[in-house]
């Protein structure tokens, strides 16, 4: 059961990774391209596989550059939160004291509140595209990696190697970065690919509710919120986004409980 | 015991006011709320004049300390758009999104508890293996497309459930289940994993041995005992649960808390907005405070310390 689920896990990632990379060849059509003459053409016509929507715009081209837009998106935030919140994490696990002190309190104010709500906050008011939905759901995600690494950081330590490297005279930066940076790592993945689906479905949600990133670029969450106004006639443009869009996390979901499960098992996120 | 909750009802004043500050902070400094408000033709003498009598044109310090003045009193101004008091609009759809919310959590608890009480019981047996599949295909599913869906079923084939909007016991029924599908199947795998911890110990094995029946052992002596993570996870989840209904609310034009501050977003009617982050906060940090409590109530040996 175990080895199914990691392998299921690895098996949709890379689908979804190589949909991502070969959407321009997988589907003949350009997403943005509307055909009215061809509007609202249910799955298995010729040409559409998976159907076409309003503008007659192909379904299976939209829903596959989609997966490039979650992917990309999924991509740089992860990253920006987890360098941006495991050094902030590492500093004040290795400073304590005040800084210490400050960022869990800064921590426990974000967490006061509800992670989708406040990334949809701070995009309604910095404004609506693609570079501020990365930034308002990292600037709302980096508390996870911040917390997770400050308690890694308190317990490395007082271990035996970084009381020797410091002993022997090693400024705090090269034992920081040399002897508990690389102890640390380990939870840093683990939290970063539980972390990604997580930011892939909230940026579908907040782009149905409007926030995120605007049609016509063929994102998930608009793309679903379009369809809510032809649920009566065509139900492919509400289920296609969303198979792809529920696909993608529950590979991703699935590689990280393996992750976490190799790599850092007593992890709870 | 009293000197720990007075100390952490201290702690939710200063995060109120530090999330308070924060969005303030934002929305002033994002540009001019009056000008996207205003009609495309309106004269600059007008809108100067309703700046004024707004007090936007006064100093950022002024304006904070007039508006955390305010705060204090549950004063936070006129919506922009409704033309009236805004913690009174968010404090009228309150209610439904606590039944809403109360609801899904009720839904959550008798679904995922014994399901996964019974999966860790029955570990790997067939019923376990499709709890597995059931919990991890729940918690991948987006909310916001699973209610799309069940629209799609329930009130478009079926027509057996109205498609949003509030008044009938039918009404609530999508709302909640897809309010719960997603925190049902997180809070049953966490149980699976937590009493099945508990079994291997040493006093399940006494329980047993003494010649207890089965659902005693499990119910007094595993299922007390793994309480601890899931009622911490339980908490938690009870405040994303307000985040959970902004998606919720909007799709099933449910008429709460979620629902409103979307619309206050969109139509940047910040009075509004600062109402509900007020509440939104408020709310999120009495619930944690009630996990805490509840923590020494389950495990005596717990000791809350200020």
């Amino acid at each position: 059961m175990r080895h199914l689920k990691a392998w299921l896990g690895i098996g949709l990632t890379a689908a979804t990774l190589v949909a991502a990379a070969a959407a321009p060849w997988l589907a003949r059509h350009d997403p943005l391209r509307a055909d009215f003459a061809q509007s609202l053409r249910p799955p298995g016509t010729p040409g559409h596989v998976l159907g076409t929507d309003q503008l007659g715009r192909d379904l299976l081209a939209r829903v596959l550059h989609g997966a490039r837009l979650a992917l990309f998106i999924g991509a740089c935030t992860v990253l920006i939160t987890a360098v941006g919140g495991g050094l902030l994490g590492l500093v004040a696990g290795f400073a304590e004291r005040w800084p210490s002190a400050v960022l869990m309190r800064i921590a426990d104010v974000q967490l006061s509140f509800p992670f989708i709500l406040l990334a949809m906050t701070i995009n309604a008011i910095t404004g609506l595209g693609l570079r501020n939905i990365i930034l308002s759901l990292s600037a709302a995600g980096w508390v996870v990696y911040a917390r997770v690494v400050r308690g890694e950081v308190l317990s490395v330590k007082q271990r035996d190697y970084v009381q020797a490297a410091a002993a022997l005279g090693m400024s705090r930066a090269r034992v920081l970065f040399r002897h508990v940076l690389p102890n640390v790592a380990p939870s840093i993945v683990v939290v970063a690919s539980l972390q990604f689906s997580q930011f892939i479905v909230a940026e579908a949600a907040i782009s149905f509710l409007g926030f995120g990133v605007q049609p016509p670029t063929p994102a998930w969450g608009s793309m679903l919120s379009e369809s809510r106004d032809f649920l009566y006639v065509a139900w492919w443009l509400a289920a296609f986004p969303g198979v792809a869009l529920a696909l993608t996390a529950l590979g991703v979901n699935l590689l990280g409980d393996w992750l976490r499960d190799t790599l850092d098992p007593k992890l709870r996120v | 015991m009293r000197a720990y909750v007075l100390s952490r009802l201290a702690q939710t004043a200063l995060v109120v006011v530090l999330s308070l500050t924060a969005v303030f902070g934002m929305v002033r400094l994002s540009g001019d709320p009056v000008l996207l408000f205003m009609p495309m033709d309106i004269q600059a003498k007008d809108v100067n004049e309703f700046r004024q009598r707004l007090g936007f044109n006064d100093p950022l310090a002024v304006q904070y300390a007039r508006f955390m003045g305010g705060a204090v009193r549950g004063d936070f101004g006129e919506s922009l758009r409704y033309r009236s008091d805004a913690l009174g609009l968010v404090l009228e759809r309150l209610p439904a999104t606590l039944l809403l919310g109360g609801t899904a959590l009720g839904l959550t608890l008798v679904l995922a508890i014994p399901l996964g009480v019974v999966s860790a019981v029955h570990r790997d047996s067939p019923f376990d293996h499709a709890a597995t599949v059931a919990t991890v295909l729940g918690q991948a599913t987006p909310g916001f497309w699973l209610g799309l869906m069940l629209i799609y079923l329930f009130s478009v084939q079926l027509r057996w459930l109205p498609t949003g909007g509030t008044g009938t016991l039918a009404h609530l029924v999508m709302p909640s289940v897809v309010l719960a599908a997603f925190f049902a199947a997180r809070i049953a795998r966490l149980t699976r994993s937590a009493v099945l911890e508990v079994l291997g110990e040493d006093y399940v094995l006494t329980a047993r041995a003494k010649g207890l029946a089965e659902t005693r052992v499990i119910a007094k002596h595993a299922l007390r005992n793994s309480a601890i993570p899931i009622v911490t996870l339980a908490g938690l989840e009870a405040g994303q649960l307000l985040g959970g209904a902004v998606i919720t609310e909007t799709i099933f034009a449910w008429p709460g808390l979620g629902r409103l501050t979307v619309q206050a977003l969109l139509n940047r009617d910040f009075p509004v907005v600062l109402a509900a982050v007020f509440l939104i906060s408020v709310m999120y940090t009495l619930i944690n405070l009630a996990v805490d409590l509840l923590y020494g109530w389950l495990d005596p040996r717990v000791r809350l310390r200020a």
